[in-house]
Formats: C-alpha cells, sequence, structure tokens
C-alpha cells in the first residue's frame, strides 16, 4: 500500500501543519468583514449621563483627601 | 493488478520533486477573503457558510471551549474542501494519506485530554469509570475505558484514511468495468448508473468531514465540561 511508505511523511505532514494551522486560519481569521459604519449604536451615548448622587458623595475633595 | 489499483493514492511527484506541498496548498486558494464591507456573491456565500458552521459548531461549548473555534472551523473547512476536491477525476487527495490523517489526529485529541486533565482532573478521569458499575468490575472497567480513550486518535485518523481511500478505490473499479462493458450495452447503462448513484453517495465524504470534526468536538466537549 503507498500509503504505508513512509518516505513521503515528512513533507506530507509538514505540509499539511502549514496549511492547516497558519494558512487556512489566517485566512478565516480575515474573513470576518469590518462593521459598516451605519451598523453601530447611535444611542450609545445618550445612555447614562445624568449625575448619580452617589458619586459626589464619593468624589467630594473631603473624600479625596483622605485616599493616598 | 495490485500495482495498477492503489497507484492513484502514491504521493505524487512531477520531476522527481514532491508535488504534495502546492496540492495540499490548493484548497487555501480557493478561500476568499472579503477585501471590503459588501462582497461579490461567492465571498459572501463562504462567509455564510463559515459563519453557519462556525455556529452551529459552537453553539454547544462554553467560553472555554470557544477558544478552539478558530482551529476546529479551520479544521473542517480544510477537509471539506480537501475531499470534495478529491472527488474530481485524476485528482490526489491528501486525506488518504495515513501520515496526514494521524498528523491532524493525534495532536487535536492530545490537546483535548490534556485541556481536561489540567483544568478539571476529577471529572475528566471520572471518566474511566462509568456510574454504577459493581465493585468487583472496576479495575477491568477502568482498564476497558482506558483502551477506548487511548484508541480515539488512531480510530479518527484511520476512519477517515479508510473511508476516503474505499471511496476513491470503488469508483476507480466500477469505472473500469463501465469501460469494460462498455462493448455489451446492457450491463453498461446499469453500471454508469451505479456509478452516478456512488458518486453523489460520496459526497457524503462531506458527511464524513462532520463526522471527523463532531467526534473531535465530542471528546472536546466531554473533556471541557461534564
Amino acid at each position: 500500500m503507498p500509503q504505508l511508505d513512509t518516505s513521503t511523511w515528512f513533507t506530507t505532514i509538514m505540509t499539511m501543519l502549514l496549511t492547516l494551522y497558519l494558512i487556512m486560519q489566517l485566512k478565516l481569521l480575515n474573513m470576518n468583514p469590518r462593521q459598516l459604519p451605519l451598523t453601530k449604536n447611535p444611542n450609545l451615548q445618550t445612555h447614562n449621563i445624568r449625575w448619580q448622587p452617589k458619586w459626589t458623595k464619593i468624589c467630594s475633595p473631603n473624600s479625596q483627601s483622605q485616599q493616598f | 493488478m495490485n500495482e495498477n489499483l492503489f497507484t492513484p493514492f502514491s504521493t505524487p511527484t512531477i520531476l522527481n520533486q514532491p508535488a504534495t506541498i502546492p496540492i495540499i496548498l490548493f484548497p487555501t486558494l480557493l478561500i476568499l477573503t472579503p477585501k471590503h464591507p459588501i462582497n461579490n456573491r461567492l465571498t459572501t456565500i463562504q462567509q455564510n457558510l463559515t459563519r453557519f458552521t462556525l455556529k452551529q459548531m459552537m453553539m454547544t461549548h462554553n467560553a472555554k471551549g470557544q477558544t478552539w473555534s478558530l482551529m476546529l472551523t479551520s479544521l473542517i473547512t480544510f477537509t471539506a474542501t480537501t475531499n470534495l476536491l478529491g472527488l474530481m477525476p485524476y485528482s490526489f487527495t491528501p486525506t488518504t494519506q495515513l501520515s496526514m490523517n494521524l498528523a491532524m489526529a493525534i495532536p487535536l485529541w492530545a490537546g483535548t485530554v490534556i485541556v481536561g486533565l489540567r483544568f478539571k482532573t476529577k471529572n475528566s478521569l471520572a471518566h474511566l469509570l462509568p456510574q454504577g458499575t459493581p465493585t468487583p468490575l472496576i479495575p477491568m472497567l477502568v482498564a476497558i475505558e482506558t483502551i477506548s480513550l487511548l484508541i480515539q486518535p488512531v480510530a479518527l485518523a484511520v476512519r477517515l484514511t479508510a473511508n476516503i481511500t474505499a471511496g476513491h478505490l470503488l469508483m476507480h473499479l466500477i469505472g473500469n468495468t463501465v469501460l469494460a462493458l462498455s462493448t455489451t450495452n446492457l450491463s453498461m447503462a446499469l453500471l454508469a448508473s451505479t456509478l452516478l448513484v456512488l458518486l453523489t453517495i460520496l459526497e457524503i465524504a462531506v458527511a464524513l468531514i462532520q463526522a471527523y470534526v463532531f467526534t473531535l468536538l465530542i471528546s472536546l466537549y466531554l473533556h471541557n465540561n461534564t
């Protein structure tokens, strides 16, 4: 059976490793499309811009002077 | 007769240089990479297919298993395109080479076992003993389960090799038969239809790739979770 002729095994295995693990994966990585600019959610900025009262307590000068 | 049958499976050489290198590298040329947000139809078809298989394969895994998604997607794409290209007449199919299938199966299987042993040692070792076995049978059953675990990579490789080789051989044989019987027209029609049916059934070579990746997936799944 010619498949059991081990003289060609090295070439075959090396090429397969190269193809499978390097080239194929690089191609698949580049397959993901870049996002269209319009598909980004425009409402992200208006999510939460109200000042929450707990931040006043944390960010006030009195509390910050205690932190080193 | 023996020499003639198996010569399609010997590694091809052009002017004594190994032609296996460009042959194995060829399927990567068929995978198109998109450059624009909207691509042509072929690229979009490939993209959708890849995304579909990726989703189907990786749905059952947790976050840790999904780190393998690139490896498994490239595996299934490579094996599927290689096997389908081998269906063309006079082509060489690299997956008929035991060397390549062993080199694919053993590292990937060993990777899944090592991941399972490293991160979930107790769980993966507990798989060696099925639940509810009577106590005197335990040593024997552990030995049997260990053997069945160790035989997984060999089974993966030999399964792929044998299936593809057998299919190709059968097509060669039936083709030769049809040619030899073409003088007597009665049998030829029947055999030609058999060859056609066999060819379409042999596009269950793609199902074989499914089987390959799926069995690999199953072992990965088992080793990662419970």
